[in-house]
């Protein structure tokens, strides 16, 4: 199946939740325009990163009649989008959300909270404790939040429950100057050719641009395909919609010609890792 | 040793992005320059005239008599190249009336004192033009603490603020500073014949290497000397940041109650209800 994923990189003005849902709507209506299956949003879309305190002033239920728009637009079209959620529990989390046909699919609380440098979101927001993979009409769909994607044993995750597109929604700040790209565009470059390469799935990178308090978040938005193709590369430091038209059957034709997620016994995976637990202890 | 260049044409961009957001999100739509005629505020000039417009941007000289003529010659040089408004404001009448009641006031004195008039003029400047005072402290200087704290240090935004005194030379010669400016000797010019260099010990290249190595490599003192570099010059960096650490933070609050400003009355800077 061919289709198009829409990568909506945003500069999203910070606290400012009723602006950023106008550009939401702006940017899912130019999507729909263009035929796109889904649209994926950056981590925190509708809230910008840098809050601290702010943190629970955003912070909004799910179900919330905030969404409303955003959830009649979403039977014409998949958005996956970043905001700061109110647990039942009233905790908040650092969450993204998926909508379909009008509805929740699914919503994903990011797992790895960076706190040291520069970040410190174990400060201000409760941790997610799972991994979730879920059908959509174009194929199984696993979300991650920013720092998620650099810790591989979570893309492994959403490999064993067998995605077909893992959605990386994130914030990077800008960092290293001194080569032809940013070092950290380098680093998240080499990282998507890895995962998309050895877990056989599609990798949608969406990261936002703009500055808060300094930090310069450098955008850089793609989708890499299983069968190592950059698609729909968004450039650095400017907003801008893109969209990366894929074959979803490259990741059939993957799996045979490199047929490792056949191979995996994950059983085994299981067994070693509780054994190390268990002797660590 | 170390190389330290940067690709400085991605620099040029995402500064001239940074300057033009964090004005913009803070509601002001321009900027006054306090411009010496060094590399440092040429620089920040240039790059500030490249995110707003030579329209919205003032550039101020704020000469004092025993300054030498040529940092306002250089001054006027930039401005001209660039086209940009400028406003001198001769700041010896103010400071003379201070300094005359004054006796055996020494050097250090005299150019914080400066420093901090160049300061409240260029505040006044700014609000005389609804902008915000664009800074001009690079990273060097930060670290090093050689600037006046609430004098030169003032400002809305560092712009230069994550460059070594090095890169701010290879940045000023990729986006056209005169080269008179970026090869002429590193002067805060608050007293005659004062030579940045000379004051601190040691070469910009040897300070920004230690500095390099410490704060972005986060190696120790002893390992930065059995790189090879001199004992003195480290010793000097070392002793410096810790020197001046209080002038890179907010000033400590007696915390007693539930919320207090800078501990945990955390909002952003860029948040605008």
């Amino acid at each position: 199946m061919r289709i198009k994923i829409a990568l909506a990189q945003i500069n999203p003005i910070l606290g400012d939740i009723f602006k950023n849902r106008e550009k939401h709507l702006e940017f899912i209506e130019r999507a729909i325009k263009e035929k796109a299956k889904v649209i994926v949003f950056p981590e925190l879309s509708l809230t910008g990163y840098s809050l601290l305190d702010l943190s629970m002033e955003v912070a909004l239920s799910p179900n919330d009649s905030f969404f409303n728009e955003i959830f009649n637009l979403s039977r014409y079209i998949d958005i996956a989008f970043g905001f700061v959620e109110k647990g039942v529990d009233k905790i908040i989390y650092n969450s993204a959300m998926y909508l379909s046909q009008g509805a929740i699919k699914q919503i994903y609380r990011k797992i790895y909270l960076p706190t040291h440098g520069m970040f410190q979101e174990l400060r201000f927001f409760g941790k997610g404790k799972n991994v979730f993979v879920f059908d959509t009409d174009f194929g199984r769909v696993s979300m991650l939040i920013c720092r998620d994607f650099f810790h591989p044993s979570l893309l492994f995750l959403s490999y064993a429950g067998g995605a077909d597109f893992i959605f990386a929604l994130s914030n990077m700040p800008l960092r290293g100057l001194s080569g032809d790209k940013p070092y950290i565009e380098e680093t998240v470059e080499k990282a998507a050719d890895t995962y998309a390469n050895f877990l056989s799935a599609f990798i949608v990178f969406v990261n936002r641009v703009g500055f808060e308090d300094g930090l310069g978040f450098y955008g850089g938005s793609f989708v890499e395909s299983p069968l190592l193709v950059r698609h729909g590369f968004a450039g650095i430091l400017n907003e801008k919609l893109t969209f990366a038209e894929v074959e979803t059957g490259d990741i059939y034709k993957k799996r045979q010609n490199f047929p490792l997620l056949r191979e995996e016994d994950f059983s085994l995976i299981k067994q070693n890792l509780e054994r190390i637990l268990e002797e660590q202890k | 040793m170390i190389n330290l260049s940067l690709n400085y044409k991605l620099v040029r961009k995402f500064i001239k992005n940074f300057i033009r957001e964090e004005i913009l999100s803070n509601g002001f739509s321009r900027a006054v320059v306090g411009l010496s005629g060094g590399v440092d505020s040429s620089l920040v000039l240039y790059l500030t005239v490249d995110a707003l417009g030579n329209k919205n941007v003032r550039a101020i000289m704020m000469p004092y008599k025993t300054n030498s003529p040529d940092s306002l010659k250089d001054a006027m040089l930039v401005v001209d190249e660039l086209k940009v408004p400028y406003e001198i404001v001769n700041i010896s009448n103010v400071a003379d009336a201070y300094f005359e009641n004054i006796k055996g006031i020494h050097n250090l004195r005299r150019g914080n004192f400066l420093a901090r008039i160049r300061m409240a003029v260029l505040f006044d400047k700014a609000l005389e033009f609804q902008s915000v005072v664009v800074g001009t402290s690079n990273k060097s200087e930060l670290l090093l603490g050689y600037s006046t704290w609430y004098g030169d240090m003032a400002a809305s935004l560092y712009p230069i603020g994550d460059l070594y005194k090095t890169q701010v030379w290879g940045l000023a010669k990729e986006v056209g500073v005169p080269e008179k400016i970026v090869k002429k000797k590193p002067s805060a010019d608050l007293w005659p014949g004062q030579n940045d260099e000379k004051e601190l010990g040691a070469s910009y290249k040897e300070l920004d290497e230690v500095l390099n190595l410490y704060v972005d490599q986060r190696k120790s003192f002893d390992e930065i000397v059995s790189l090879g570099y001199k004992r003195s010059i480290v010793n000097i960096v070392f002793q410096r940041i810790y020197k001046t650490q209080y002038k890179r933070t907010f000033p400590p609050i007696a915390k007693f109650s539930p919320r207090t400003v800078g501990i945990d009355f955390l909002y952003p800077h860029d948040f605008k209800r």
